[in-house]
């Protein structure tokens, strides 16, 4: 499960408490709101019960009253309605709709004993208030309903409009958490880009500092992180070109000093012309010794891949080889694939060579694409290369056992050091498996280029 | 026998090629800085010059640049720089070719001997003048016009102008065009390819950045499109 980032956290910490504040205001407001509203509505319901209740018992004050007059002639507005009971029995204006229902037995026993009594009590749709007030004198009880349904809609009204309120409240907090967020991440965003273009290689990318002190120390602290790791990286850049150029160079005068005496081979005597050819054969050693190890030394390089004529390549380095063109095998169809080509030409120069000098030379090799990957195999007909070697002959400087038992010292050790990674930096693979009918098969396989 | 000039700062360096030029049968005249370099040519030009980049004083980019103005004398860089930047910066200043030290002798030799071969569009069976729309190729002449004006190419530069028009309006690889110009026989820098490619558009096409002529075909490499 992933967390939520700093920034959407930050957000809802807001949202959630701006929520808990407005809530607990809002449902406060309303709590009071309507308590008080309700004791207002309770005691004018009381007064008017009283003062109707008066009048009823002067209009029941003589002999033989009459009820139902005495409750039409009641001015009672739109809303209370007033109930008489009198023997048991309840006397409306109009016909009972529900209303002697409505008034709960506890209250009239209350006001059958003689004690005035109030109560809340839901109606059908909404609730109202129930004033029962005791008439010993014309041995009656009034009781007065006031419906609270105005209230009532006055309470939803209210509701609404707290509840709006709450959720305005808690968008503004988010917002607010948002913003500041925003203000708050803004210099690890800017550290983010900053390291972005650094690690692509840009040193020049710095941090601008901050008017905050707390975030001017990361600033400061992270600019001069960029500028030691810089100082390293060019100085390293340094060492390496300048390793290259102080060993390139003489290598250069060796180079050409032992080309004037190779040419005059035929004028020296055997010992000199013996001399002669160690020194030759041994510059020319060096010379690659040396150019694959700074080659070796690039090794963070990425490949630098364009559309390539892979086959015309690989059948020119055959030529140069000597080798004669039924060597290589094209069975599969096509070749077309962006790769390093400086970088393909020395995996596949590298390959020929071992092959030469450890297996007798490249008997097949084959140039295909398999799943948008380039295969290339290079086979030999020597000895193979054991089981227990198949890793280790990619390590720097490994030379085959069965080499070394033919007493073979040419090569550099370098060279499929130098395969594996060409072959790396194409994010590809190489591997020695056994050619069929006996000898080694080299096969690297180098992916199209990635999306 | 065709005159070289080595400028070098290493003395050992120059002394060794020197001596091995020499046995190439070049007539080898040698100096240490790039001003002493521009001096000597100028009093007696040179058919092949062999540059160092790193010079004291004034450094090899600009001494290409001075060559070039002086004329087209073929220019090799030997540098034991091998930096992409390094090498296009010295294309791009007006080398032909260029190659990372240590080189062998017979590898620079035949170097040097293809850019003093002659373009191969120039051969008896060449026809004398060549069109391409605005342009008029004379291979015989070594001369190329655009419009009524005459253009000024170097060796190389007319050299792949002509191997293209060879084979007009079809494709000829990186690798080809560096086999026919250049004389490789192994994979060469295809960055020589480009490099005087792009020079040469600026010199012969109305809008070098949107060729009409000498057209790129992606993943293949160029053609002279009529």
């Amino acid at each position: 499960m992933s967390r939520l980032g700093l920034r959407a956290r930050i957000t809802a910490v807001f949202a959630l408490g701006a929520l808990a504040l407005s809530a607990s205001l809002a449902s406060a407001t309303y709590q009071l709101t309507r308590q008080s509203l309700l004791e207002e509505r309770e005691r004018a319901a009381v007064r008017a019960a009283y003062l109707d209740a008066a009048f009823i018992r002067t209009g029941l004050g003589g002999e033989d009253p009459d009820i139902s007059a005495a409750l039409q002639n009641l001015d009672t507005g739109e809303l209370r309605r007033p109930l008489v009971r009198r023997d048991g029995q309840f006397f409306a204006r109009t016909a009972d709709d529900g209303l002697t229902s409505s008034i709960p037995d506890a209250l009239q026993r209350l006001v059958d004993g003689g004690t005035p009594a109030v109560q809340r009590v839901p109606l059908r749709d909404s609730s109202a208030i129930v004033v029962g007030v005791p008439l010993p004198a014309v041995e009656a009880s009034y009781y007065e309903v006031s419906p609270l349904t105005e209230l009532e809609r006055t309470f939803a009204v209210l509701a609404t409009v707290l509840g709006l309120v709450a959720l305005v409240t808690t968008v503004a907090g988010a917002s607010t958490g948002w913003l500041i967020s925003r203000r708050v991440l803004r210099p690890l965003a800017q550290v983010a880009d900053a390291a972005g273009t650094i690690a692509s290689g840009d040193f020049t990318a710095r941090v601008a500092r901050d008017n905050d002190p707390d975030l001017d120390k990361l600033a400061v602290s992270f600019n001069r992180m960029v500028d030691e790791v810089s100082a390293r990286s060019e100085a390293d850049r340094r060492f390496a070109a300048d390793v290259s150029h102080e060993l390139r160079s003489p290598l250069q005068t060796l180079s050409a000093a032992t080309s004037v005496l190779d040419r005059r081979r035929n004028e020296l005597d055997d010992r000199t012309a013996a001399a002669v050819d160690l020194l030759t054969d041994e510059v020319a050693r060096f010379e690659t010794l040396v150019t694959d190890l700074l080659e070796l030394a690039k090794s963070d390089r990425p490949a630098e891949r364009r559309p390539t004529d892979v086959v015309a390549l690989t059948r020119a380095l055959l030529t140069s080889r000597g080798l004669p063109p039924e060597v290589l095998d094209l069975s599969g169809g096509s070749t077309a694939l962006d790769v390093d080509p400086r970088r393909f030409e020395q995996v596949l120069a590298n390959l020929v060579d071992n092959a030469a000098k450890h297996g007798g030379g490249a008997v097949r090799v084959g140039l295909e694409v398999e799943d948008d990957r380039l295969v290339l195999e290079v086979d030999d007909e020597g000895a193979g290369v054991p089981a227990d070697e198949r890793e280790l002959v990619f390590d720097r400087f490994a030379r085959g056992r069965a080499a070394s038992m033919r007493g073979g010292s040419d090569g550099t050790g370098l060279g499929l050091a130098l395969v594996a990674q060409h072959v790396l930096a194409h994010r590809g693979s190489v591997a020695v498996l056994d050619r069929p009918g006996g000898g080694a098969r080299f096969r690297v396989e180098l992916p199209g280029e990635s999306p | 026998m065709p005159r070289l000039l080595i400028v070098e700062d290493d003395d050992r360096i120059r002394l060794s090629l020197r001596l091995a030029l020499e046995d190439e049968g070049y007539v080898v005249r040698d100096v240490s800085t790039a001003e002493e370099g521009l001096a000597e040519h100028k009093s007696a030009p040179a058919d092949l010059v062999l540059v160092d980049l790193m010079l004291p004083g004034m450094d090899g980019f600009d001494c290409i640049r001075s060559l070039r103005r002086l004329g087209d004398v073929p220019i090799v860089v030997v540098s034991a720089r091998d930096d992409t930047h390094d090498v296009v910066a010295a294309l791009e200043a007006g080398a032909d070719d260029y190659v990372v030290k240590p080189v062998a002798v017979k590898e620079l030799s035949a170097r040097l001997r293809a850019l003093r071969r002659r373009a191969s569009g120039s051969g008896e069976d060449a026809p004398k003048v060549l069109r391409f729309g605005e342009i008029e190729l004379r291979p015989e002449a070594g001369e190329v016009l655009l419009g009524d004006e005459q253009v000024h190419l170097t060796r190389t530069e007319f050299r792949l102008l002509c191997e293209l028009a060879d084979q007009s309006g079809r494709v000829l690889s990186r690798q080809q065009l560096l086999d026919r110009v250049w004389g490789y026989d192994v994979y060469g820098d295809e960055r020589l390819v480009d490099v005087h490619m792009g020079r040469l558009r600026r010199k012969v096409e109305r809008d070098p950045a949107n060729p009409t002529h000498l057209v790129t075909v992606r993943g293949l490499g160029y053609k002279l499109a009529p």
